[in-house]
């Protein structure tokens, strides 16, 4: 095993997913631990621009082309990736927690009997070890796990925990020809599918009163829509209110929904599992309503009530004198 | 195409409570905890029982754990599926990941099945490994995030959710793990005399020696795995807070949403 940290590069429709630089600046962290070098690794067919976009963050990409990588299959990602951990022999690989890096990381790392931790918000090498930092239980519970082996580390890191790089001098693109024809791909991409937009377009709007399940029945969303009218703004959901088909699936804010900064995010009885608080953290002000102290949809507010949210809207749409 | 699908469970303790840590700072503090199934876990099963009431087939449900994890086999007996096994993993924690789907994977493997289906998280530990992670263990092909499963000729076709609500489909051969998401489907309500009659039916336990192994730990990883230490959260937060009661809270946010702007008229 070698002492450079290797991460996949996420890309779709010709477009890197922002949590790639976050990716950049986590592996230079763990780099200088290992005393090897950050790179990168970029798949797919005629990504060339793509791998110079990246290496403008001062990182060397290799660059691995082929018909077969235009999109993303498990199957050829893991072929190419299996081939550089051999070649390359990083310490660590990392990936994004993202629906790819959760379908790539435990696969290759399976496959090939790697150590693997998932959902890190903070990783970091010592000595020989890894120690990797991990919310459980709905947030309410941290961890720190160390993982010691001889073998290259698959970590996959929670989007948001770190601040992305910035652009800087000293990165290149290194074509890195690897062969693929004989690799069998059992998961075979057919299409990709955008959403039927039908609906207003929560993104776009300055104020979003937001409603979880705090609001415990379908008639009370009244009280929200209600709100959002006084305050010239939208309905927005967390996610188990899309589920139970209370809103429309446009609605959702969240990684798999909307990402959201409007001037004022009022979450109304949303406890803030992560994948909420990843589309909605960077809203200007963030007041959030919750009967938990320690809900933590309260560590991204910027004005927190502890209260159940049937009893302070409609109190609130009186002193607003729409009640 | 009926398929032999072997679906994955989890019992976790209800991540709505509140918890402390345990002393020595190892695990929670486990007396009296609530215990349910793992939400994602109840779409897998719901999604395995559908597709074994269009194309025929059987259902096997499995789930590595204490003996009080039979409760989560028994609510899925009770709602379709056939067989009922448990690894008799003591483990109450269960926070090593790798070490866990070895133990599923082993017992896969004297299993059959075409597909194996579980949920894309478990809301205890939400590492979104396990499924991946017995794909590779088995060499199965795999899809994530699953929101549809449909039979096709060759194998199936599914439907894997992106972020940003974008979404992939996939023709995906047998065998294969599936991990689903929430809100895949509705998943079902046992009737009563279903309950019943799952209250009677022989959970099977499967022990490491009756698939060659002294214990669950001579089971090799690639790495030694330790918990240095749960704690809560370190309290981040910057949120002002604002006390009194419902009456109070809503006049001073009002005041806080004039003065910033957010109020017309």
């Amino acid at each position: 095993m070698g002492q450079d940290v290797l991460l996949v590069a996420e890309h779709l429709s010709g477009a890197l997913a922002p949590s790639t630089l976050e990716l950049v600046a986590k592996a230079r962290d763990l780099a200088i631990q290992s005393g090897g070098s950050a790179k990168a690794v970029l798949l797919g067919h005629g990504a060339q621009s793509l791998a110079e976009t990246l290496a403008t963050h001062g990182i060397e990409v290799l660059l691995v082309e082929s018909p077969i990588l235009e999109h993303y299959t498990a199957d050829a990602y893991r072929a190419v990736l299996l081939r550089l951990l051999e070649t390359a022999g990083p310490r660590v690989l990392l990936l994004a927690h993202t629906t790819q890096g959760y379908d790539l990381a435990p696969s290759l790392a399976g496959s090939a009997d790697l150590p693997l931790v998932t959902n890190c918000i903070d990783v970091r090498l010592e000595g020989p070890g890894l120690v990797a930092t991990r919310r459980l239980l709905n947030e309410k519970v941290q961890g720190d796990f160390e993982l010691l082996s001889e073998k290259a580390y698959v970590v996959t890191l929670r989007p948001g925990s770190v601040r992305p790089a910035a652009p800087s001098a000293g990165g290149r693109v290194t074509p890195t020809p690897i062969a693929l024809d004989s690799t069998p791909i059992r998961t075979r991409f057919l299409r990709l599918e955008q959403p039927q937009v039908q609906d207003i377009d929560i993104a776009s709007a300055d104020v979003i009163v937001s409603a979880g399940r705090g609001i415990q029945k379908k008639e009370n969303l009244a009280l929200i829509e209600q709100l959002a009218k006084r305050l010239g703004g939208v309905v927005g959901a967390s996610r188990p209110l899309t589920d139970m088909e209370w809103l429309p699936k446009t609605r959702q804010v969240g990684q798999s929904g909307k990402t959201v900064r409007p001037k004022l995010y009022l979450a109304c009885g949303i406890s803030g599992a992560m994948q909420h608080v990843s589309g909605m953290k960077d809203s200007g002000l963030i007041v959030a309503v919750n009967t938990d102290p320690s809900a933590p949809i309260l560590e991204v507010a910027h004005v927190g009530i502890v209260a159940n949210v049937l009893e302070l809207v409609p109190a609130l749409l009186k002193e607003l004198g729409a009640g | 195409m009926s398929l032999a699908i072997v679906v994955c469970l989890k019992q976790i303790p209800n991540p709505d409570l509140q918890f402390q840590i345990a002393p020595g700072g190892k695990d929670i503090k486990r007396d009296g905890l609530n215990y349910k199934i793992n939400g994602a876990d109840e779409y897998a099963l719901e999604e395995a029982v559908r597709l074994k009431e269009k194309n025929g087939g059987r259902v096997v449900v499995l789930t590595a754990g204490p003996k009080r994890a039979d409760q989560v086999l028994r609510e899925a007996l009770a709602k379709g599926a056939d067989e009922a096994v448990r690894l008799a993993y003591d483990d109450p924690a269960g926070l090593d990941v790798g070490r866990v789907a070895r133990i599923l994977a082993a017992a896969l493997r004297a299993l059959p099945h075409d597909l194996v289906l579980t949920g894309v998280q478990s809301d205890d530990t939400s590492n979104s490994a396990t499924g991946g992670l017995l794909a590779g263990l088995l060499g199965a092909a795999h899809a994530s995030v699953a929101t549809k499963i449909v039979t096709t000729g060759e194998g199936l076709e599914v439907t894997c959710e992106l972020e940003g609500g974008l979404a992939r489909t996939y023709a995906v051969r047998l065998p294969a793990v599936v991990t689903v998401q929430f809100g895949a489907n509705t998943p079902r309500y046992a009737p009563l005399p279903a309950i019943m009659k799952a209250a009677r039916q022989t959970i099977r336990e499967i022990t490491p020696a009756s698939l060659g192994h002294a214990s669950w730990d001579a089971i090799p990883t690639p790495y030694i795995f330790h918990v240095r230490g749960l704690s809560p959260p370190p309290a981040k937060s910057r949120a002002q807070m604002i006390p009194g009661r419902a009456a109070e809270q809503a006049k001073a946010l009002a005041q806080l949403l004039r003065e910033k702007g957010f109020v017309r008229g």
